[in-house]
C-alpha cells in the first residue's frame, strides 16, 4: 500500500530531514513512526501525502509512483488518504456535521450522499447527537473525533495521523486509539506518528524508529523503548 | 454539479461582504476607471459624429463689403462658377434680408443683435456660401486664397480652422481621460488583486483543509475568480449608470440648449454607439476581475 524506497528529504538544502529511507507497508497494516521530535516522523507522513516531494528515492502509495505526480493528480492521491493531526483543523465557523460534510462537498459527492454518509460516521466515532455543535464547544477528545471522522468519510485507503493524542489525557488518548483500531479493522492502512510511549506499548503493532531522519528499528509487534 | 454550484454561489458571496473595505475600495476604483473609459468613448463617438454633420456641410463663406459695387458682386459670383472654377461644387448668394433673418435665428435670446440693423436689413454684409467638392484642407485654403483678393471682398471664412479647433480639443480631453482611465483600471485590478489575496489569507485555514482532504485547485480557484468577476462586473454596471446619466445630461443641459444655436446637435453619442460602449465597460470589467483574480488565486494557492 505504502512504500519507501531510499528516500531523502533536504529542506532549503541544509537541513537533512531523512536520509535514505525504505519500508513498506501492507495493506490494512497498522504502523507507529516513533521518535523525538525533529526525527524525520511528519516529514515521512508529509511524502506520504505529498505535502512534500522526495528529494532523492522513491514513494510509492496504493500502486504508484507519486514522485511526479502532477499538481492536477495530487487531488486524486489525497482523496485515498485521510489526515488527523495533532491540532485537530476542525474549521470553527462551521457545526460538526458541515465540518465533516466538508471533506465530501469539495470532492463534489452530491447532497444526498452527504446526508447519509455524515450521520452514519458520527455515530461511529462516537459524536451522534452533537452535530449541530461548534468546535469550541466539544472537549479535546470530542473535536480529535469529528476530525477522524472528516477524515474517514470517504472511506479512505489509507489514515495518516500525526500525533492525534498529542493534546488529549492519557484515558482520552486511549479511546482516540479504540477508534483508530477500529478503522484499522476496517481494511483501513493507518501510519500513525507519536511520542505516547504507553499507547504504543498498549497496541502492541508495528514499530518504525526513527532517529535524526534515519530508521533505526523497524520491528513488527514493537514497544516504544 | 448542484451542490458545487450552491458552494461556489455561497462562498462568493460570503467573500464579498467579508472584507468589506477591500471590495469597496476595489469596487470604488472600477467605477471611476470605467467611467472614465465611457467616456472616452462617448467623447470620441460624438466628436466623430459633428465632425461629420460638418464636413458633409463644409462651406467657404465669402463676405462682401457692405459698399461693395454690384459690379464687384457679380464679379465675384462669375468667378464662382463651377465652370470658372474646378473646385467649386456649388454657390449661392446670401442677400442681406437673408443675412438678417440668419441672424434673428443664431441669436434669439439678444434682439441688440439685430436691431444694430436697419429692418430692411440695411448694412448687414452680404455674402457667398460655397461647397466645396472637397473638404480637403489645401482645397479649402486654396479657395480662401483665391477669392481673398477679388474687389470688394471683406474676408472668407471656412469651417476649417473650427474643425481642427475641435479636433484638438477633444483630442486632449481623450489623452486626458484615456491617461487616467488606464492608470486607475491598474489600479482596480491591483486592488481586486490584492481582496483576493487577503480573501485567501483570512481563508488559508480551509484551504489547507479542502487540499488535504483532495479538493481540486480549481475547486478552491473558482469561488475567489468569481468574487473578482462580480467585483469587476458590480463596478462596472455602476459605471454604465453614471456614464448613461452623464451623456443624459449632456444631452438636456448642454446640446438641448445650445445646440441648436450653436449648430452642434450631433456632438452626441447615438443610441447604438452608446450601447456598444455599455457592452464594452462591462466585458472590460468582468475580464479584469477574473483575470485579476485568477492570477491572484493561482499565486497565493499554495499556501
Amino acid at each position: 500500500m505504502i512504500k519507501l524506497d531510499n528516500v531523502t528529504k533536504v529542506y532549503n538544502n541544509e537541513v537533512l530531514a531523512l536520509r535514505d529511507a525504505s519500508f513498506e507497508v501492507a495493506k490494512g497494516e497498522f504502523v507507529f513512526l516513533v521518535g523525538t521530535s525533529g526525527s524525520g516522523k511528519s516529514t515521512l507522513l508529509r511524502l506520504i501525502n505529498r505535502e512534500e516531494a522526495a528529494d532523492r528515492g522513491e514513494v510509492w502509495v496504493a500502486g504508484g509512483n507519486i514522485n511526479n505526480l502532477s499538481s492536477r493528480d495530487v487531488p486524486k492521491l489525497r482523496r485515498k488518504m485521510g489526515n488527523v493531526f495533532q491540532d485537530y483543523k476542525l474549521l470553527l465557523n462551521k457545526t460538526v456535521f458541515e465540518n465533516v460534510a466538508f471533506a465530501l462537498e469539495v470532492i463534489g459527492s452530491p447532497k444526498h450522499v452527504i446526508r447519509q454518509q455524515v450521520p452514519a460516521i458520527l455515530e461511529l466515532v462516537g459524536l451522534a447527537g452533537k452535530q449541530e455543535r461548534f468546535p469550541n464547544q466539544l472537549s479535546g477528545g470530542e473535536q480529535q473525533r469529528v476530525s477522524i471522522a472528516r477524515a474517514f468519510v470517504n472511506r479512505p485507503l489509507i489514515l495518516l495521523a500525526d500525533e492525534p493524542t498529542g493534546n488529549l489525557d492519557p484515558a482520552t488518548g486511549e479511546g482516540i486509539m479504540r477508534l483508530l483500531d477500529r478503522i484499522n479493522k476496517t481494511g483501513t492502512t493507518v501510519v500513525m506518528a507519536t511520542h505516547d510511549r504507553n499507547i504504543v506499548n498498549m497496541m502492541r503493532r508495528r514499530v518504525i524508529e526513527l532517529d535524526r531522519g534515519i530508521i533505526i528499528r523497524d520491528q513488527a509487534r514493537g514497544v516504544y523503548e | 454539479m448542484f451542490s458545487r454550484i450552491g458552494y461556489i454561489i455561497r462562498e462568493t458571496l460570503a467573500n464579498l461582504t467579508r472584507n468589506l473595505t477591500l471590495t469597496i475600495a476595489s469596487l470604488l476604483t472600477v467605477i471611476v476607471s470605467l467611467s472614465f473609459v465611457g467616456f472616452v468613448f462617448l467623447i470620441q463617438d460624438a466628436v466623430g459624429n459633428q465632425l461629420g454633420t460638418w464636413k458633409d456641410g463644409v462651406e467657404v463663406s465669402v463676405f462682401m463689403n457692405p459698399d461693395a459695387s454690384l459690379d464687384q458682386i457679380e464679379g465675384v459670383r462669375r468667378a464662382l462658377e463651377p465652370a470658372q472654377n474646378s473646385l467649386i461644387r456649388s454657390s449661392r448668394y446670401v442677400n442681406a434680408a437673408d443675412a438678417l433673418i440668419e441672424i434673428k435665428k443664431l441669436f434669439p435670446s439678444t434682439p441688440e443683435m439685430t436691431d444694430l440693423f436697419s429692418k430692411d436689413g440695411q448694412g448687414v454684409p452680404t455674402s457667398f456660401r460655397i461647397k466645396p467638392t472637397s473638404t480637403e484642407s489645401t482645397v479649402i485654403s486654396s479657395i480662401t486664397s483665391t477669392f481673398r483678393t477679388m474687389p470688394g471682398v471683406s474676408i472668407v471664412r471656412s469651417a476649417d480652422q473650427a474643425i481642427a479647433f475641435i479636433r484638438k480639443i477633444s483630442s486632449f480631453a481623450r489623452w486626458g481621460l484615456g491617461v487616467g482611465a488606464v492608470s486607475l483600471l491598474a489600479a482596480a485590478v491591483l486592488l481586486i488583486w490584492n481582496t483576493i489575496r487577503t480573501a485567501m489569507f483570512a481563508r488559508r485555514r480551509e484551504i489547507e483543509v479542502m487540499k488535504l482532504v483532495g479538493a481540486t485547485n480549481w475547486f478552491i480557484r473558482w469561488p475567489f475568480i468569481i468574487e473578482g468577476m462580480v467585483q469587476g462586473l458590480l463596478g462596472a454596471a455602476i459605471a454604465c449608470g453614471l456614464v448613461w446619466t452623464g451623456k443624459n445630461l449632456w444631452r438636456s443641459k448642454v446640446i438641448g440648449s445650445f445646440g441648436s444655436q450653436l449648430n452642434f446637435d450631433t456632438l452626441q453619442a447615438t443610441a447604438s454607439q452608446f450601447r456598444s460602449v455599455i457592452i464594452l465597460l462591462l466585458v472590460i470589467g468582468a475580464v479584469a476581475g477574473s483575470v485579476a483574480s485568477a492570477i491572484a488565486s493561482s499565486r497565493f494557492l499554495d499556501v
